[in-house]
């Protein structure tokens, strides 16, 4: 692996706990000193945020194809005619 | 555990989850004076909350799915009723605050759909659906669990350096 993928294992393995005390204590200590390093583990830090949201996103639009397809595809005519019935006596 | 599902097999779970929980969140939701849209609303909300849970997260489901998944439902339901409640009286200056950073979130999604798809897929699959390097292997069509590690760590590169970028360029159009 290329040297700069090696360090973003390295990042991974401190911001997901996965390394041993000992490697957590050296990455806190030399983000001290080197404030780019600092910077990329923020950056990476906030990457798998985005990549947590898109994950969502594509499960609310799955989800989202699943609720138009109960409320609309024709076999699915005597589920949607009791849930009407539901709101139209309210 | 995580228990890992692909598309096709969720797209069985969620179908038969409407049919036997939603008439009963479509009930409450009418009780409580709310519309079908509300119910539709909550109940796809509740359906993503009850899937990281069950399947994502380590709960276990004690009951069995049709009462555990009403519950989030009706709170979920419950909550947005009460915020919009609060959201009424609340000065707009907020709200609008909170609509365009929602906006920026949805903006970098999409740029990132468009530049790097399956980058996204892959990273998703990993550090979302949690899936095993060996099932991530499979599903992507790599030889082996290191070339798709490798491959991992090559997209969180690409995916970094893209988030950069625009964090960047959002910066400088805010300035």
């Amino acid at each position: 692996m290329r040297t700069s993928l090696h360090e973003i294992e390295k990042i991974e393995q401190y911001l997901l706990k996965r390394g041993n005390p000992e490697e957590h204590l050296l990455m806190e200590a030399k983000m001290q000193l080197d404030s780019e390093l600092a910077d990329q583990v923020a950056l990476q830090k906030q990457t798998y945020k985005v990549i947590v949201s898109y994950g969502r996103q594509q499960l609310r639009q799955e989800i989202q194809s699943i609720d138009r397809k109960v409320f609309r595809l024709p076999v699915y005519a005597s589920f949607r005619s009791s849930i009407l019935s539901i709101f139209k006596k309210s | 555990m995580t228990k890992t599902i692909d598309q096709s097999e969720r797209e069985l779970l969620f179908t038969r989850l409407y049919m036997e929980a939603f008439p009963a969140t479509a009930k409450f939701v009418s009780r409580t004076g709310g519309s079908l849209e509300d119910a539709r609303d909550a109940f796809q909300e509740a359906l993503l909350v009850f899937y990281e849970d069950v399947m994502l997260g380590d709960y276990q489901v004690e009951v069995s799915d049709k009462p555990y998944l009403l519950g989030i439902a009706r709170n979920i339901y419950l909550k947005k009723k009460r915020r919009n409640k609060i959201d009424n009286s609340l000065e707009e200056v907020e709200v609008v605050d909170l609509q365009e950073d929602e906006i920026s979130t949805g903006k970098l999604l999409n740029f990132l759909q468009e530049t790097s798809q399956r980058c996204m897929e892959l990273l998703q699959s990993f550090y979302y659906e949690k899936l095993t390097m060996a099932s991530l292997a499979d599903r992507f069509g790599f030889r082996s669990e290191r070339s798709a590690t490798v491959q991992k760590y090559k997209c969180l590169e690409k995916v970094r350096n893209r988030v950069k970028e625009k964090s960047i360029s959002y910066e400088d159009f805010l300035a």
